[in-house]
């Protein structure tokens, strides 16, 4: 055998794994993901081929586009939020004492080594409406106990403050390390000009993040609309739904009333909206250039 | 400026320390006596193990096991594998190529929760369900990790592998034998993104697995805190607090590492 032809064997031996196990555990999936749509089915008695009312019924389901209109909510104070704030204390990290900043560093990445429910483990014991240490504390600025997570209106933020609290030194890292290699004379040769503090932040750092902000924003946004595991722990969607998010509503229809077909039609509905919003998203950051 | 630059020094760290705040609240906590738990102070002398002996009863450890049989299988699988197809993306030539990398990346756009439904089906008529194997397999294929691996071959130097195929060495050797233990830049951080990753998974394993005992600490812990008023907030902090020592030594041993990783996975 020549060398091209074992190479080309070679070559396929070494992708089999994935090849087969992307194509049963990802392809496959996303395909039988649309043909279960068009059915009704329960999971336990055969399935009935119903054509595409499935998607008539999601078009007509209140409960559903209200959980779409909660994950717009979500994504639209987080997504800034967490941009913003991780940008700010990238910056500001950057500009302290070098002594320090190993420190600091380790303070704000810690909550990175807390896994999403033990997250939402500490912050329900912190927000506890009757002798949490949160009420505690406004108790002594005199301001009357909270619900927080048990309020219709306080929940969301209090979900939200979770999942910033816990991504807030992991992305401020990826920004710290691009503002790290952006090089010093650019801020020399900008303060030969004038530019300094402010405005050498605005003209050069800012412009020189740009890919890495797209790319956090993009990031962040696709798992904003898949937001799960500390609504799943802390409310359950509740109360009265006011924390009810997409994915939250697909896993209800599809392992707590089993409704197979219908929450398929759902999944697939959430992929085409993640897939426009990324779209968008790309598009919207290149044509500024 | 420096007046400015400790001020800032002196505001970065009281911030550090009030983000870390609830990770205190969550170790002192634990050590304390049910009674005593919403207490703001710190009683050093009232201190009891009892949470934690509450908590063997829970069966958390049979979890914590279970977490690490599921992440540690998921990691080194994983590593294997997407460094092959990595190697063979980057380095090999063959007829398919650029078709096989394009479909492979086209997977990272399908998000876990649109596939989740259909996913659970096929692993349950693959015979996975309630099984180690339901918790492990499906989690190990992603294109992200081949993606990392493509790139940081690219970068490898090509003369090792020549010399190597002039010693007659074929391709798969030369990779098992040469390429593959010099390929620790990529594996580590890659070993830290798995592992905590998977650690961390709670949907799939709440999806796939019903047998109480495989269930996983994500899984256990969700059941602690939903058990109602019954259990006592300093029981489920201890267990909560048993569940991050994995992670926290993760984290506290790869730390250098880690930041490398998010080097890597921010900017290229």
């Amino acid at each position: 055998m020549n060398f091209k032809r074992k190479e080309t064997l070679t070559a396929y031996g070494f992708l089999l794994p994935n090849l087969l196990g992307l194509t049963v555990f990802v392809f496959v999936p996303m395909v039988y993901a649309f043909y279960v749509s068009l059915h009704d089915w329960n999971a336990l008695s055969p399935k009935v081929f119903i054509g595409f009312d499935n998607y008539k019924k999601l078009a007509e389901d209140k409960d559903w586009w209200q959980s779409v209109y909660r994950t717009f909510i979500f994504t639209i104070i987080y997504v800034p939020l967490l941009v913003g704030s991780s940008l700010f204390f990238a910056v500001v990290m950057n500009n302290i004492k070098k002594k320090f900043e190993g420190l600091a560093r380790t303070l704000f990445l810690l909550p990175f080594a807390i896994t999403s429910v033990i997250s939402a483990v500490i912050w329900m014991f912190l927000y506890d409406p009757r002798n949490g240490f949160i009420n505690q504390l406004l108790d002594l600025l005199g301001i009357p106990t909270q619900q927080f997570l048990g309020s219709t209106s306080q929940a969301m933020i209090a979900i939200i403050i979770v999942i910033l609290w816990i991504n807030l030194g992991y992305n401020m890292m990826i920004f710290l390390a691009a503002i790290k290699e952006i090089p010093t004379d650019y801020y020399e040769a900008a303060q030969i000009d004038g530019a300094t503090g402010w405005r050498a932040f605005w003209n050069i750092t800012l412009p020189l993040l740009r890919p890495t902000t797209i790319f956090i924003l993009i990031v962040t946004t696709i798992g904003s609309f898949q937001v799960f595991d500390q609504i799943m722990v802390m409310t359950k969607g509740g109360p009265a739904n006011s924390t009810m998010v997409s994915v939250l509503y697909i896993y209800k229809q599809a392992f707590e009333f089993l409704n197979m077909g219908y929450a398929s039609a759902l999944a697939v509905v959430l992929f085409l909206i993640i897939f426009v919003l990324s779209l968008t998203q790309l598009r919207m950051y290149s044509d500024k250039d | 400026m420096t007046k400015n630059k400790r001020l800032l020094t002196i505001f970065t760290i009281a911030c550090g320390i009030l983000i870390v705040l609830p990770i205190f609240f969550l170790v002192i906590s634990s050590f304390k006596a049910p009674e005593e738990v919403f207490k703001p102070n710190l009683n050093i002398t009232k201190l009891t193990m009892e949470n934690f002996e509450a908590v063997m009863e829970k069966n958390i450890l049979r979890a914590i096991w279970n977490s690490l049989i599921v992440s540690t299988s998921v990691t080194v699988i994983a590593l294997l594998f997407h460094s092959m197809s990595g190697y063979a993306l980057s380095r090999l030539n063959f007829p398919g190529k650029n078709l096989v990398f394009g479909w492979m990346i086209s997977t990272l756009m399908v998000p876990f929760t649109v596939i989740m439904i259909p996913l659970y089906m096929v692993t349950k008529n693959l015979g996975m369900a309630n099984s180690y194997l339901g918790l492990i397999v499906p989690m190990i294929f992603n294109a992200y990790g081949i993606f990392l691996f493509r790139q940081f071959y690219k970068d490898f130097p090509k003369e090792l592998e020549e010399a190597a195929y002039m010693e007659g060495l074929s391709i798969a050797r030369t990779f098992f034998r040469i390429v593959l233990p010099l390929s620790k830049p990529m594996m580590i951080p890659l070993t830290i993104g798995f592992f905590t990753a998977n650690w961390n998974n709670y949907l799939w394993p709440l999806i796939i697995n019903q047998k109480e005992e495989l269930w996983v600490v994500q899984v256990a812990l969700a059941n602690i805190v939903g058990g109602g008023y019954e259990t006592s907030w300093s029981i489920v902090l201890a267990a909560a607090l048993l569940c991050a020592v994995p992670t926290f030594i993760v984290f506290f041993s790869m730390q250098k590492y880690l930041v490398d990783g998010i080097k890597t996975s921010g900017i290229k």
